[in-house]
């Protein structure tokens, strides 16, 4: 290669490079590099972490006995696991979808209550027979969720409102929404009994309406919620992947104008992959209402941070809805045994901190490798920046 | 090469000059400077007089942009010195050519839209601000010069001429003794900018200041400036007072004597152009009596307020090279981006073989059949991140895939099929296209735009970036593509470029077509004046 291709390459590729640093999907040469280094930074984050229980005055080898005993331990535990890798991997994939068409949605939490507060509505309010009645509950929570994400798409067609900022303070309303519902008697609050004193929560979702589960204590507990789960993950792989739409999505999330000249309906696209992205969190927001992870009553915190977490995970497996499997797997095990370990004794907030430190430790490798390649690249090549390469006369060509 | 010695009445004019008036304010003297290979000003000499508009002329790459970057200090010359007052001075950054009281009012202005007028005014201060000082010295400068404009509007909301006397006051509260502007009228009105013209005839002749300004418009030029010196490969090929020459001569310096030759040898056809002999070889059928491949009909585009298009017509016959020639900015990039489908014109239609083309389709541009090399070939051409294979197929989906499902097998063979034929060197068709050289990157654009058989070929600064030999390659190519029919409408900067192909030449000014002449019709004067859009 001669210096002129050289230069040509580097100067257009920046604000491209910048967008593969954020959608991180281009197979690297480093990657063996970045393997490495997202090793050294997980050991680095649990030394921090257990540094961290250590210096608040808990035992560091005590805590990792509770953290496996809640979630690993015995079938029990595995089953609990299992309950919250549900919901985190509905979370997941959805914003697998929107974030590889570059559509930045970080409403998850609300889009998972507002799915949770539609799918009790459904389960308490309509008398449907038998199992219709927990499939019309699910469906009510998937489309709300993408309804309510829709806002966001509609406010960004109409008054250009920006995505990541409208989804976020649209989980604030949903917050409010839902507790607004459960402190209503005339809405979802749970039915007074006698003179007592009602609390701000639901009556409990029929059975008809809850997600049955494979499997009895003590055996290990696998619950449908999970197996929906695990089936929509295969197939948003196969979609985003495979289809036609999946490589019309990754091309806007790279390049939205060069997707516009080759055809793809950008506006269209975006909203759909938002749309999706609210649909699977809205549907964990229903199985958090109808599995046994929770008392089955649609309360303010029904969330829990499930919205975020399930953000965090994406973030952690790059976007790919297969890698999301393990990576929820793993936050399941921290909020197993996180629950575990606050029983102990240590601080639950403790659990966060370690969760936000196992993020970064994942997220943050690629982006410094990569960052120091090119740092590196600028040192070799001596900084000449080029009307040259804009309009080389082709001299040669005409002399 | 020294070019006072190659042009001895230019060196008498300048030094005859120089002799009239004592004490040049500002002295440019043997600028050269010099990017890898290409020279950008060649021992280039300029005096500037205090009380006199100096008019800088001279087409894309000429090296106006260059000179006045080193007189701004943004650039650092290989040699030459710069003299204020006939004490040499050195300029290493904008700063120190404010104080020595040079400042410059850029072509695309740099104000930040959501802030009032004189938040932007007062930009860079330093110390506290003082809203009402700030507000009274806006509407200071304002009077004195005629710049009528509210010092608490905001930026967003006011027109370009608005946006003009904004950066123009800018400058002037800073009182400085040279002024460079930087094509100031590209984005005016016709009288916006003669009010600037009156302004600046205001400030030269009661402040004894001076002003340097670049265009390319002949008419403004003339009409506004004492002398004028054009610029043309980065050496100073003319100078003159105003008065004493005219729009023929003007054109004829600026473009150039060469053109007529490249004319009469485009038009015989034997232009060395490496890669064409197969191309050649063919005789060229007939394709007279076809409707026109490409019918541009009044495309009008506005943006912001600007009018960008104006009521822009042209027709590409099948077969035929057609060149649009233009000095950036005139709307050539616009035109790319409404026949790629990224810019919905105003009013006006686009037709392919005589059938409109319904522009709000997503896809319509490439149904009807117009294939784009786009001019900015990152911006929307490729895609680096993803594969050959994945770039290659971008706009065929259908033909790699089911309904549903892509087939990985298709989109490779796909890629195989088309490296081969526009010999296109990659590591394999799944390597990501940021790894390929600049020359493979376009033959990859090109390879798809003609998979997809497109009746028309509309190609931007196809050989922006590219080096010598990937140029020859590119321009066989489009030839090629031409003998097969295909209408092709070439848009480029570079009239080497536009006479080594095109059999007619378009010229576009100010979003105006301002003529069309067949590629043997070509004369400097004839072209220097479309260019610079008087008639």
């Amino acid at each position: 290669m001669d210096a002129s291709k050289n230069l040509a390459e580097h100067g257009s590729a920046d604000p491209n490079r910048r967008r593969e640093l954020l959608a991180g999907l281009k197979p690297s040469r480093s990657t063996a590099l970045i393997t490495l280094v997202t090793a050294a930074s997980v050991l680095l984050a649990l030394a921090l972490s257990l540094g961290l229980i250590a210096w608040t005055g808990g035992s560091a080898w005590e805590s990792v006995k509770a953290l496996y005993t809640g979630s690993m331990a015995s079938k029990a535990a595995w089953s609990s696991t299992l309950l919250y890798v549900a919901p985190l991997l509905l979370v997941a994939i959805g914003s697998c979808v929107s974030m590889r068409g570059g559509v930045f949605n970080i409403g998850q939490e609300g889009q998972v209550l507002i799915g949770a507060l539609a799918g009790s509505w459904v389960a308490l309010r309509l008398a449907l027979p038998g199992m219709s009645l927990m499939i019309a509950t699910l469906v009510a929570a998937t489309v709300a969720g993408a309804l309510w994400a829709g806002l966001s798409s509609l406010m960004y067609r109409l008054r250009g409102v920006n995505i990541v900022v409208s989804t976020l303070l649209m989980t604030f309303i949903a917050i409010q929404v839902v507790g607004f519902a459960v402190s209503k008697d005339w809405w979802l609050q749970a039915s007074r009994i006698g003179d007592s004193v009602v609390e701000s929560q639901s009556n409990q979702l029929p059975a008809d309406a809850q997600v049955g589960s494979f499997g009895e204590y003590p055996n290990i507990q696998i619950n449908g919620g999970l197996i929906i789960a695990v089936l929509l993950a295969i197939g948003i792989a196969v979609l985003v992947s495979r289809s036609r739409w999946g490589l019309q999505l990754k091309m806007m999330g790279l390049s939205p104008i060069a997707a516009k000249h080759a055809g793809v309906k950008t506006g269209r696209l975006s909203a759909v992959a938002l749309g999706i992205s609210g649909a699977t969190a809205g549907l964990a927001g229903a199985i958090l209402v109808t599995s046994p992870v929770s008392t089955n009553r649609l309360q303010p915190g029904v969330s829990n941070g499930i919205g975020w977490d399930g953000l965090l995970i994406v973030l952690v497996a790059r976007f790919n809805p297969l890698v999301a499997i393990p990576v929820a797997l793993l936050f399941g095990v921290l909020r197993a045994g996180g629950g575990f370990l606050a029983s102990t004794g240590v601080p639950s907030s403790l659990v966060d901190v370690m969760k936000a430190l196992l993020v970064l430790a994942f997220v943050v490798p690629p982006a410094v490798v990569q960052l120091a390649q090119q740092r590196r690249k600028r040192v070799k090549t001596p900084r000449t920046k080029t009307p040259v390469i804009k309009n080389p006369t082709p001299e040669g060509a005409v002399a | 090469m020294k070019s006072s010695a190659l042009v001895p009445e230019v060196a008498q004019q300048v030094a005859g000059i120089a002799q009239a008036v004592p004490a040049p304010a500002l002295e440019l003297r043997g600028i050269s400077k010099a990017y890898g290979k290409v020279v950008a000003s060649d021992n280039v000499d300029l005096t500037i007089n205090p009380g006199e508009i100096h008019g800088l002329l001279g087409e894309n790459g000429a090296g106006k942009s260059t000179l006045m970057k080193i007189l701004l200090g943004l650039e650092k010359p290989d040699s030459g010195i710069i003299r204020r007052q006939g004490a040499d001075v050195r300029i290493a950054n904008p700063q120190d050519a404010r104080k020595h009281g040079i400042d410059m009012v850029h072509q695309h202005f740099s104000l930040i839209g959501p802030m009032a007028v004189w938040e932007n005014v007062i930009l860079g201060d330093t110390g506290a601000v003082n809203r009402s000082a700030a507000c009274e010295q806006v509407e200071n400068v304002a009077m004195r010069y005629g710049l009528p404009i509210d010092p608490l509007a905001r930026v967003d909301a006011l027109s370009a001429g608005e946006r003009q006397r904004v950066e123009l006051i800018k400058c002037l509260r800073r009182e400085p003794e040279f002024l460079v502007l930087d094509e100031p009228t590209s984005v005016l009105t016709q009288e916006e900018s003669e009010e600037l013209f009156d302004v600046l005839r205001r400030m030269v002749q009661s402040e004894n200041r001076a002003v340097i300004l670049i265009s390319h418009k002949l008419a403004e030029i003339t009409a506004a400036t004492d002398s004028i010196t054009v610029l043309r490969k980065g050496r100073v090929v003319f100078h003159q007072l105003t008065s004493k020459t005219t729009h023929q001569e003007l054109a004829r310096q600026m473009v150039g004597r060469d053109v007529s030759l490249l004319a009469d040898a485009a038009a015989v056809g034997v232009l060395p152009v490496a890669g064409t002999s197969d191309a050649d070889a063919e005789p060229r059928r007939d394709f007279s009596g076809l409707p026109p491949a490409l019918g541009l009909r009044e495309l009008t585009v506005v943006q912001d307020g600007a009018t960008l298009l104006d009521r822009f017509s042209l027709d590409v016959a099948p077969g035929e090279i057609v060149g649009l020639y233009g000095v950036e900015g005139n709307g050539q990039s616009v035109l790319g981006d409404v026949l790629s489908g990224l810019v919905m014109p105003t009013s006006g239609s686009v037709a392919v073989g005589g059938d409109v083309v319904a522009l709000e389709r997503a896809d319509a541009l490439t149904r009807a059949g117009i294939g784009i090399v786009p001019e900015d070939r990152h911006r929307s051409g490729v895609i680096l991140a993803l594969s050959v294979a994945e770039n290659l197929a971008m706009k065929s989906l259908g033909s790699v895939s089911g309904k549903f499902l892509l087939s990985h097998r298709a989109m490779r063979e796909n890629a195989q099929r088309l490296m081969a034929e526009y010999s296109i060197t990659a590591p394999s068709p799944d390597a990501p296209v940021g790894r390929l050289s600049g020359g493979n990157q376009q033959r990859l654009v090109l390879a798809r735009e003609l998979s997809n058989e497109p009746r028309v070929l509309v190609v931007a600064q196809p050989t922006q970036g590219l080096d010598i030999g990937a140029i020859e390659d590119m321009y066989g190519r489009i030839r090629a593509v031409a003998s097969q029919g295909i209408g092709v409408l070439l848009i480029s900067t570079e009239l080497e470029e536009i006479m080594t192909l095109a059999s007619r030449v378009a010229v576009i000014s100010s979003g105006i077509l301002s003529g069309v002449l067949a590629a043997e019709d070509v004369t400097a004067e004839r072209l220097g004046m479309m260019v610079g859009g008087a008639s």
